[in-house]
């Protein structure tokens, strides 16, 4: 068996993987914005539902989303800004769980 | 690589007189390399015609190759020697090889499938369930090599389709034969090889590959034959019947040879020597001796051996197989092959068919021992046994015996061999070659390779270590060429993606990071309710206190949540990358076995 073919084997035995930041980040916030967009529009669809009084109300609780959100409502538009704000907290979230990750890892490498 | 260490002046090179031992592919190669660099080589050949193992002999105009020679290679400088020497002279043969096993043929390499329904209903549920069993409880130690395949294969499939071909090949029980002869091989078929072949569909070229092989019109030995034509023609010298009886050195070089022709002793003298004999043979003809310890190492090394009963039946066609495994204990003969399936002009006249009736033995025993006559009689009872013929179709035959066909690796080897390398290393003017020279299982290709190699290694100062001539590349062949057809960029680049995708994600980092973001994302989200105030500050947050005990939406429940976020992070962030770990590792585990699998259902075809 030559060196070059045993070379994938020690590589995969030996090292440690590491994260793209930016791929991660990008599919983190596409994934998170979406979810935030599908779930919105899918409480639309459904339409309201009766409150304690009998108003009706239309998700009660992921409107809290709006207390961070500034500008989310569960409204069509809302469900585009919620996908913004989805892909911005996403995209930051997952580029520093990577780098973070990265860090650690090369810490760990170098000690 | 080679190491090209000086390049020899043309006078230099045209001083130098080359004699070869041995006219077999690796002899009679390094014999028109040299041919072509204008050197007058000469051939010493112990039989009375070239190509050694790869010869065809010819009984009654009928062709016979000893052993059944496949032309297929990966080796570029091979393959362009034999389209140089026989362009317009090979056929495309189809290729077709069965098992012959309890008065059933088998597909071969086998399928699972039609193994199962060949053996029956009773006979595949016990193979199931010793399969199970063995998945179960495997050996713990896989020393030898009924171990080894039993592991994977299960006991009763071992004994089935494994043992009495591998026993009857070598001649010992597979419980003693050490699982490195063959395992070894399997063992180290890399990631990357398993790998890109299930990532990599194959071709239909890759297919034609598989299913079809070249083959000379009339055997291996036109290829000889041709190429000893080609070194004559070069003003090169081929004797035949001259068997070496001495090897004559001084110090640390070769200076003559004494061979005994027609009973009467020539002294050849020579600058350069090239052997292809047994490194048995030439170390018992050396005088002065060797040393003792490689006099002993030499002596340890052993040898298997086989004889091949030729039969010309009357009948235009018997079975449509190049050859067929003949696993059935009843019967001695151990591969038979069908010569005019290799090519129809190994026969010539179309009404008969000649069969190879190979039997695996060692020179001395009883099978070795007995007349001809009694085998071409035991042949003929065997090949009617099987069925392929009818014992009154048998019109004629003949035994060809092939001495020293296999080296053994047995437990000992690989330490007799260390002592012989570094003993033959030492003599200057001398490089041994082909696969009883190396003592290493070489198929001809890679013989033929270092021929070239050792001319390379005289002519041109290069230092090729011919004992690392790779044969272990032969059992991964089928499935290296899915890579070995794509560009080197594609592979390089397909390499580096497996290598990031098939990492080990450290556990322990990923939870870190996952950890310190959680905690800083609930530590901000109390933070920016108590920022924005309010007569009832963030109720829905505060629920979190149902699994966070002690948390409230206060400065203090911030770093409550800061310490329990942290902790639930590095949780779920460590067990992700050890599910994730374990998950690539199966899916890699799964990969190879498959792999594994799939070169040890061909694995017959390497004996």
């Amino acid at each position: 068996m030559t060196d070059p073919e045993k070379k994938l084997d020690e590589i995969v035995l030996t090292r440690l993987l590491r994260l793209n930041a930016k791929v991660q980040g990008l599919v983190t916030g596409i994934v998170l914005g979406l979810v935030i967009f599908v779930a919105t529009n899918w409480l639309i669809f459904k339409g309201p539902s009766v409150g304690k009084e009998g108003q009706p109300v239309l998700g009660p609780h992921l409107g809290l989303l709006g207390q961070y959100f500034i500008g989310y409502r569960v409204t069509f538009l809302g469900s585009i800004v919620g996908f913004v704000y989805g892909f911005a907290l996403g995209f930051f979230v997952g580029y520093s769980l990577s780098s973070l990750y990265n860090w650690f890892v090369n810490r760990k490498e170098r000690s | 690589m080679p190491i090209k260490q000086t390049s020899m002046s043309e006078q230099e090179i045209q001083e130098k007189q080359f004699v070869i031992i041995g006219a077999g592919p690796a002899g009679l190669t390094a014999a028109y390399e040299l041919a072509k660099h204008n050197l007058r080589p000469v051939v010493l050949e112990l039989g009375d015609k070239v190509g050694g193992l790869a010869r065809t002999e010819n009984y009654q105009g009928f062709h016979f190759d000893m052993g059944g020679h496949r032309f297929f290679t990966k080796v570029n400088e091979v393959s362009k020697m034999w389209h140089e020497v026989l362009d317009g002279n090979f056929l495309r043969r189809p290729r077709l090889s069965r098992i012959y096993y309890n008065c059933k043929f088998f597909s071969y390499p086998l399928k699972p499938i039609n193994t199962l329904l060949g053996l029956g209903f009773w006979e595949s549920t016990c193979i199931l369930l010793s399969y199970l069993k063995w998945q179960v409880f495997p050996y713990r130690q896989e020393d030898t090599f009924e171990e080894w395949v039993t592991n994977r294969f299960g006991k009763r499939l071992f004994q089935t389709f494994f043992k009495t071909y591998t026993e009857k090949v070598w001649g010992i029980s597979c419980s003693e034969l050490k699982a490195e002869w063959a395992a070894q091989r399997i063992k180290n078929l890399s990631l990357k090889t398993a790998l890109i072949s299930m990532f990599v569909k194959p071709a239909n070229t890759i297919k034609t590959l598989i299913e079809e092989f070249d083959y000379p019109r009339l055997g291996p030995g036109m290829m000889w034959k041709a190429v000893q034509t080609e070194i004559e023609r070069n003003n090169g010298v081929v004797q035949l019947n001259s068997d070496v009886v001495q090897i004559n050195r001084v110090g640390n070089q070769i200076e003559s040879i004494v061979i005994s022709e027609n009973g009467n002793s020539k002294r050849i003298e020579g600058t350069h020597f090239i052997s292809s004999m047994a490194l048995t043979d030439f170390v018992k003809r050396l005088k002065p001796e060797a040393p003792a310890e490689v006099v002993r190492a030499a002596e340890r090394l052993k040898y298997r051996d086989f004889l091949t009963v030729c039969l010309i039946v009357n009948k235009p066609d018997l079975f449509p197989d190049n050859w067929i495994y003949v696993h059935d204990p009843t019967v001695k003969v151990g591969r038979i092959q069908n010569f005019k399936n290799w090519s129809p002009d190994m026969v010539p006249d179309v009404t008969k068919t000649s069969l190879g009736l190979e039997y695996f033995c060692t020179a001395g025993d009883e099978l070795w021992n007995m007349s001809d006559a009694e085998l071409i009689e035991l042949g003929k009872r065997e090949v009617q046994q099987i069925g392929l013929a009818r014992y009154s179709d048998v019109e004629s035959g003949c035994v060809f015996r092939v001495p020293k066909s296999y080296p053994i690796y047995d437990s000992d080897y690989r330490d007799s061999l260390a002592t012989l390398k570094t003993f033959v290393n030492g003599l200057e003017n001398f490089q041994t070659i082909g696969r009883n020279g190396l003592h290493r299982y070489n198929n001809q290709d890679h013989a033929m390779l270092t021929g070239m190699l050792a001319v390379r290694n005289l002519v041109l100062g290069e230092r090729n270590d011919l004992w690392n001539v790779n044969a272990d590349q032969e059992y991964h062949e089928e499935i290296r060429v899915d890579a070995e057809l794509l560009s080197a960029d594609v592979v390089e680049s397909l390499e580096g993606a497996l290598a990031s995708v098939f990492l080990k994600l450290d556990r322990v980092a990923f939870g870190l990071s996952l950890g310190t973001l959680s905690g800083l994302g609930l530590f901000l989200a109390t933070l920016i309710l108590l920022f924005k105030g309010g007569d009832v500050v963030g109720p829905n947050l505060e629920l979190l206190s149902h699994y966070f005990p002690g948390y409230g939406v206060s400065t203090a429940g911030g770093v409550i949540a800061l310490f329990y976020g942290f902790l639930v992070g590095f949780s779920i962030g460590w067990g992700f990358a050890f599910l994730r770990n374990a998950a690539v590792f199966l899916y890699a585990a799964a990969v190879h076995r498959r792999a594994e699998l799939y070169v040890l259902r061909k694995f017959l075809e390497y004996f």
